[in-house]
């Protein structure tokens, strides 16, 4: 009797203890999903110590240090799937991190270098330059594998997806062209650029491309082919457009030029960290960020008054070619 | 025996590290001076012997911050770019000068890469200029 006495109590005990445990552990998954809503993150490739640091972009701090492969450059995110692919030059291989948690979860073995990446609009594929063999290799992001690759002009570099068109979009930097490939990877037009072009980006119907040794930029019109140059500062290396507005990385004058494709005037040229290289924004929070290779680290500015918020230490020679902020 | 380690594992790094062509070098150095940041700056502006070894491009006085790109066409490194920052010490009559080229090594097409033409190589090289470049200004200042 005593005994089964007991043993109800032991059991109402466990069964409270059960239920807190319980609550508690749908209270974390509430405050994860929470997290996850609302937080944007920038991803950062440092080349010269082999990590990705991420940075909080709500609360402007550095929250982690990821390792990866030798030497990251390139990368790429898929905004709903909540994956980040890093290109590492010094080990031909990608990695693969998990935004939700921000843990590598995969390496991906190419043998050759992969340059930049990029994805199409359902996230399905990711394209990457293939600098040494002069390829555009797929991997399948279901598989996490390469599923595929073809044959393209000189140096591939830079390479992006206009969503419009389903177009796969590339610099060969030393062959100074501009190559447009279909969602089959035909060609549909292969076009000359300036010197040496190498940060490529394309919206609605124009392909932008910085050309290093130009210090221009080639503005390229995908309905009729028609093309127009600019300059810009000092061996620009990537570009992004926003509401008609050009937005240029100078890695020689530690500058932005500010460009009005309307007018086709140079609105404002910003000071940046040492040797900004590439560039991309968050809407939501209205930033414009970039890295700076020299600087080790990465510059945050108001996307509207274009004033500096913050300049945060990342890694040794920060670079992050490609989309590398997680809205 | 160590050498011999020491070389095999150099050549390993140099091989798979260091093999792909499209990676700017970075060389990065500071030296102290004892002098005020302005004084370091108005210093840097007349000193001469930087002008052999590079053009300048441009003087921010505001940022206290010089650009150069070389003038010598014979080296074993390529695209160089270099900005020399002078920036506040210690104390007020204390200078930190930081040196920073960022540079490409000569061979930039598919492995294998000739010897004299790699990335160590080229860093070596702009070590050479770097170092000593730093600390003769140094010696120009401070006995200014």
């Amino acid at each position: 009797m005593k005994q089964k006495k007991l043993s109800i109590f032991t059991s109402k005990i466990l069964y409270f203890f059960i239920l807190t445990f319980f609550l508690v552990f749908l209270y974390f998954i509430y405050l994860d999903s929470f997290n996850k809503e609302n937080i944007s993150k920038a991803y950062i490739t440092n080349q010269g110590d082999n990590t990705v640091s991420v940075i909080n972009l709500n609360s402007l701090k550095k929250v982690k240090t990821i390792n990866v492969g030798v030497a990251p450059l390139g990368i790429t995110v898929l905004q709903k799937k909540q994956l980040v692919f890093i290109g590492n030059v010094g080990t031909d291989d990608i990695s693969v991190i998990d935004a939700v948690n921000d843990k590598l979860i995969k390496t991906i073995k190419l043998h050759t270098a992969p340059l930049s990446l990029t994805s199409n609009s359902e996230e399905t594929e990711i394209y990457i330059t293939d600098w040494f063999k002069n390829n555009i290799l797929t991997i399948s992001v279901e598989d996490l594998k390469v599923s595929g690759s073809f044959k393209v002009g000189k140096t591939p570099s830079g390479v992006t997806f206009n969503e419009k068109y389903q177009y796969i979009i590339i610099s060969n930097r030393d062959e100074n062209t501009i190559e447009i490939y279909d969602k089959d990877h035909k060609l549909v037009k292969k076009i000359k650029a300036g010197a040496h072009p190498f940060g490529i980006y394309s919206i609605d119907d124009f392909v932008y491309v910085a050309n290093v040794y130009d210090d221009s930029v080639s503005v390229i019109n995908l309905v009729d082919w028609s093309k127009y140059n600019f300059l810009v500062g000092a061996h620009p290396y990537n570009v992004r457009v926003h509401n008609r507005i050009a937005y240029i990385t100078n890695t020689v004058d530690d500058t932005l030029t500010i460009f009005d494709l309307s007018s086709k005037k140079t609105i404002k040229t910003i000071e940046t960290g040492e040797t900004p290289e590439n560039l991309d924004f968050n809407f939501k929070l209205n930033l414009l960020v970039n890295t700076n290779w020299g600087g080790d680290s990465i510059s945050i500015f108001d996307a509207q008054s274009l004033q500096l918020i913050k300049e945060i230490k990342t890694g040794a020679q920060s670079r992050s070619f490609g989309d590398f902020i997680l809205h | 025996m160590k050498k011999i380690i020491f070389a095999l594992v150099a050549i390993m790094f140099s091989a798979s590290v260091f093999s792909h062509g499209p990676t700017p070098q970075k060389v990065q150095e500071s030296v102290t001076i004892a002098a005020s940041p302005q004084k370091t700056w108005e210093a840097l502006k007349n000193y001469s012997e930087l002008k052999k070894i590079m053009k300048v491009r441009s003087f921010k006085d505001k940022l206290m911050k010089a650009k150069y790109e070389l003038i010598e066409k014979d080296v074993p490194f390529s695209d160089y770019n270099a900005q020399i920052r002078v920036k506040k010490g210690a104390n007020d009559n204390e200078s930190i000068v930081q040196w920073t080229a960022r540079f490409y090594r000569t061979y930039k097409l598919n492995p294998p890469i000739p010897e004299g033409q790699d990335d160590a190589t080229a860093v070596a090289a702009v070590k050479k200029i770097v170092g000593p470049g730093l600390e003769g200004f140094k010696k120009y200042v401070e006995s200014q």
